[in-house]
């Protein structure tokens, strides 16, 4: 590549230091307009089974775009994601169902979409993506000074301890009143176990999952444009120069692995709590890490657009290719195969697709 | 005067093997001092203790007063010691003005919440850090290249690039290994131009590892030798090019051939 005079200029002009219109809050209620269209304008129009379709798409974007910020922009590896989504789903699930039994006696949705039991459950979310996080935290702490296969052999094993933790759980009680005899303690070993944990109240819906897709983009992106996702990609670029740099490698890894764990946790509550789910520690073993890992990879490690462009994809191909019938897995992994001899890096590599010709000319970056 | 780097007798060996034995030196402010020998000697293995990627077996590292022994690199950058990479070590995906973003981590100061509302105070911040940057690279010659991957710069720019990257942290002292490896004569005669200048306008200590003999005889003020990991001589230019040791070490004598040399012949 030849050095090109755009670049210089181009740098300045980039959405995300120069648009006044990102600065502040403005994307946060762009964001929050848009899941109410969803909820209200494009959810009514599509029905239930594309409304549900939409609701898979979202979580599995949060799901990308976090796992992203580890395995893309610090360049470890981590195939425990789904364990993270586990641990913040029952988290958030048995914070409804047992408030919900002790409060209204029975885990019927309460109000609307913005009733007393959507702010249970919204903060139910969050809860669940800060026990994550906690999780995220404390798996990190000692792992991350490991490197390449040996993180990864961590994080496969945190997944398969969760599951197994999740289905030593006993079953989760009925009624009311056997939901008040237990206490605190025994609420947290009441999950289910391995039947599953059934009866989480479906408080999900578009508008709620839109908003933290909202959120996780623009977290993603933004410390992607900060000192703090320079320090990210350093680390990935080259660990050593890095810390010469004066980045400390280790506290930034634990860093990005707690957001990845916070916002793997609360896409979890939202999968916990959506129509049809009963929370099942087999779902979320490391079929479903993988799951995530092939859409980061596909979208380009490192790309919040790749990743989020991959997760659509890969939601809705296995959906679209129900006509093949018996043949939906195998031209599902052919497709996969063929992207990644095509393009090895992803789809758009390290780079945003509104960086990439025809997008763009050539930009900082 | 007070020295700035003051590093007193470290030493480090892999297993039988002394790599670096009882090595010291100082530096005082505005220093260019040069860090030579042949292959093998230890040289690099002297910027490694230094910059904290090795731990000192025995001995002290002091910056400003301030104990580096058995700190990690991060804290060493961050206390004033910067360095460059014999075999270039710069963040390749990322644009050249990202390589010396990231080195001016040090300076930011906004919170992860700020980066993530955008808050005015971290906008400001990182207007002030990509000026800065610019400005570092214009400085180098680069300013025309700050969105080109760095991967896709010509050698010399790479050079470069990894000085004005390390100049981002705001070093006190600068470590510089190899900085002409693979330059061509006219590049490397920019390059001692640029060394003096960078000792000047930064206001750095500048310690120097370089083959090029011509380029350290003619940018050095003060010249230690090592061999097998054993200081042999210190001294001026003059002083070092004509001190039968140093000849020795790097042309060889017949009596010497195969082992070290004594520490009976040390100057």
């Amino acid at each position: 590549m030849t050095a090109s005079p755009w670049a210089g200029k181009a740098g300045a002009l980039r959405p995300g230091t120069a648009a006044a219109a990102t600065a502040g809050v403005t994307p946060f209620a762009v964001g929050l307009l848009l899941a109410a269209a969803l909820q209200y304008a494009v959810g009514p129009a599509v029905g239930p089974f594309f409304s549900d379709l939409l609701i898979k798409i979202g979580i599995n974007v949060i799901l990308a775009v976090s796992l992203n910020v580890v395995n893309g922009y610090t360049g470890q590896f981590s195939i425990g994601h789904a364990g993270f989504m586990a641990v913040g789903g029952y988290a958030a699930g048995a914070l409804t169902y047992y408030t919900s039994m002790l409060a209204w006696g029975g885990p019927q949705v309460q109000g609307g979409v913005f009733g007393v039991g959507s702010a249970l459950f919204v903060g139910a979310c969050l809860v669940g993506g800060l026990v994550a996080a906690a999780a995220g935290w404390a798996v990190g702490l000692p792992s991350l000074r490991l490197r390449g296969d040996y993180l990864a052999i961590v994080t496969l094993g945190f997944g398969e301890i969760v599951r197994v933790l999740l289905q030593q759980t006993q079953d989760v009680p009925f009624t009311a009143d056997e939901a008040r005899a237990l206490s605190p303690v025994e609420m947290a070993t009441h999950l289910g176990g391995s039947l599953g944990f059934s009866g989480i109240p479906f408080y999900t819906n578009l508008f709620w999952v839109w908003c933290f897709v909202t959120l996780t983009l623009l977290v993603a992106y933004r410390l992607k444009e900060s000192t703090f996702g320079r320090a990210f990609l350093s680390i990935r670029e080259n660990e050593i120069a890095a810390e010469a740099m004066g980045v400390d490698t280790t506290r930034y890894k634990v860093r990005a692995f707690v957001i990845a764990a916070f916002f793997a946790g609360v896409a979890g509550a939202l999968f916990a709590h959506k129509i049809g789910t009963t929370l099942n520690p087999r779902e979320l073993g490391f079929m479903k890490s993988f799951d995530i890992v092939i859409m980061v990879v596909l979208g380009g490690m490192g790309s919040i657009s790749g990743a989020t462009i991959a997760a659509v994809l890969l939601t809705v191909l296995p959906e679209a290719l129900r006509g093949a019938a018996d043949y939906r897995m195998i031209v599902y992994a052919l497709m996969l195969v063929l992207v990644m001899i095509v393009r090895p890096q992803g789809l758009f590599g390290i780079r945003e697709i509104w960086e990439l010709p025809p997008f763009a000319r050539r930009r900082g970056r | 005067m007070t020295a700035l780097l003051e590093v007193q007798g470290i030493s480090l060996s892999f297993g039988g093997l002394k790599a670096v034995s009882d090595f010291s030196i100082a530096l005082r402010a505005g220093d260019l001092q040069g860090l030579i020998g042949p292959n093998g000697a230890g040289k690099t293995t002297v910027f490694n203790l230094l910059t904290g990627v090795y731990r000192a077996d025995r001995g002290s590292i002091r910056l400003g007063g301030l104990d580096l022994g058995g700190a990690k690199p991060s804290r060493i950058a961050a206390a004033g010691l910067a360095r460059t990479f014999q075999n270039i070590r710069l963040f390749g995906d990322l644009s050249v003005l990202d390589n010396v973003r990231v080195a001016c981590h040090l300076r930011a100061a906004t919170s992860m919440a700020g980066a993530i509302l955008r808050t005015s105070a971290h906008r400001g911040e990182e207007a002030a850090l990509r000026a800065y940057a610019t400005e570092l690279l214009e400085i180098f010659g680069l300013g025309d290249r700050t969105g080109e991957q760095a991967r896709n710069l010509p050698y010399g720019d790479q050079r470069r690039l990894e000085i004005a990257r390390a100049l981002a942290t705001s070093p006190k002292v600068l470590l510089l290994d190899e900085p002409a490896a693979g330059m061509n004569p006219q590049e490397k005669a920019a390059l001692s131009a640029l060394i003096r200048f960078v000792r000047d306008r930064f206001g750095v200590a500048i310690l120097l590892i370089e083959h090029d003999m011509g380029l350290v005889m003619k940018v050095c003020e003060g010249i230690t030798v090592l061999d097998h990991g054993v200081t042999i001589a210190r001294g001026t230019p003059e002083q070092v090019q004509n001190d039968p040791v140093v000849i020795e070490a790097y042309l060889g004598a017949p009596a010497q051939e195969g082992g070290g040399v004594p520490a009976e012949r040390r100057s």
